[in-house]
């Protein structure tokens, strides 16, 4: 037995514990080896058992060390090292707590497009209800007088398709974006994505550079710039785009929109100046069509 | 009560100056906070229990913000940005609530 120094009622359990054993030890023998295996154990653990009862159990705590200088500049210094994380914390709340404030700036991706794509088909249906109107309007008026109308109809037609397809010069008020290449290479996807904003944001006539962009205007990699229809260019490029200044500019500068997808990305300048006579002279001959004709 | 201090002083600075988030921050800051306030939340439940050690809350305060950010940053890179973002933020939210908790026993029991 490892202890000497137990209680009297201490023995007197153990005692009895011993009967206990004593009982246990010929259903072990039954069970063979394993059983003494599991018998060793539990007699091993009960014998290395070191709460004797007699002393109060303390809880082992480190030395300290006492250098009362030391003390005081190390509790100094961790003081301040609290008082200027704790500074740090406050400071990093506030400026959040402030910045966050603009609603479309705490909103992810996912939810701007969803509310851009939403805008787009309230749009739409707006579109949609101004055309059945002035359908009928025309309809009204053109019975007033029929051959007037026809005749004036068709020059508007003649005109918008011009300018659609880029036939004619066109101006009027709309915005002029200057796009400055900073470290990195401006890829052509980038490009194409600017102008299909615009395009969305209802820019009627655009000009990329001195090519007139149209329906099927591409724009092609090259090691230092890229092809637009055909014509070579490198930065900066310079974009003119007639429309509703307003929403052009949102356009691109909308928050993770393609500006500052620009700017981050790609370290570029993007430079956009609102213009009430933007002028677009650059043209281009209508192509002939080899398979599609018109339906008369 | 340096703590209090530090952050008082923090808020005033804040509020003065009234900063700018610069854009490489801008997804990483909410989360640095959120940090943040884990580590102020470990610190006043250990301060309460009376094994609050000024070493260990310099190095989870730092530690904390420094992993968050880490986890945030990864998740941008792997493109799951936003849901590493949401992970961290619960994950720091039920540490504060049980931290919080806490101190809350340690008030009202007696």
């Amino acid at each position: 037995m490892v202890r000497g120094n137990t209680m009297p009622s201490k023995r007197t359990n153990r005692n009895s514990n011993r009967e206990t054993n004593r009982v246990r030890d010929n259903a072990v023998n039954a069970l063979g080896p394993i059983g003494q295996l599991l018998h060793q154990e539990h007699t091993d653990e009960h014998n290395d058992d070191l709460n004797t009862g007699a002393f109060p159990q303390v809880k082992k705590k480190p030395a300290k060390i006492h250098d009362a200088r030391h003390n005081v500049y190390a509790r100094i210094a961790s003081t301040l090292t609290i008082i200027v994380l704790c500074a740090l914390l406050g400071f990093g709340y506030v400026t959040q707590s402030q910045n966050s404030k603009k609603s479309y700036e705490s909103l992810s991706e996912d939810e701007l497009v969803r509310l851009l794509d939403e805008t787009n088909r309230q749009v739409d249906s707006l579109e949609q209800q101004r055309t059945q109107l002035s359908e009928q309007l025309d309809s009204i008026r053109s019975s007033a007088n029929k051959q007037q109308e026809l005749e004036r109809v068709a020059q508007e037609n003649e005109r918008t398709s011009g300018i659609l397809s880029g036939r004619l010069a066109a101006h009027g008020k709309g915005i002029e974006i200057t796009i400055t290449q900073g470290g990195k290479h401006i890829p052509a996807s980038v490009l194409f994505t600017l102008i299909e904003e615009l395009r969305n944001a209802g820019a009627e006539v655009m000009q990329f550079g001195d090519v007139r962009v149209v329906a099927s205007t591409y724009f092609l990699d090259t090691g230092d710039g890229v092809i637009c229809d055909g014509v070579s260019m490198k930065a900066p490029y310079k974009i003119l785009v007639i429309g509703e200044p307003e929403s052009l500019t949102n356009a691109v500068q909308i928050a993770g929109g393609v500006g500052s997808q620009l700017r981050v990305r790609y370290d570029a300048g993007v430079r956009i100046r609102q213009n009430n006579n933007v002028q677009i002279d650059a043209t281009r001959q209508p192509s002939t069509y080899s398979y599609a004709k018109t339906v008369e | 009560m340096a703590a209090i201090l530090g952050l008082i002083v923090g808020v005033i600075v804040g509020i003065v100056f009234k900063p700018t988030v610069p854009v490489e921050l801008q997804p990483y800051l909410p989360i640095m906070v959120v940090a943040a306030i884990d580590a102020l939340m470990g610190s006043a439940r250990a301060y309460f229990e009376r094994n609050f050690s000024d070493r260990v809350f310099v190095i989870s305060f730092l530690s904390n913000v420094v992993t968050a950010v880490l986890l945030v940053f990864l998740g941008n890179q792997l493109g799951v940005g936003s849901q590493l973002t949401t992970a961290v933020i619960v994950v720091l939210g039920i540490r504060i609530f049980s931290n919080v908790s806490a101190i809350r026993r340690f008030i009202f029991r007696g």
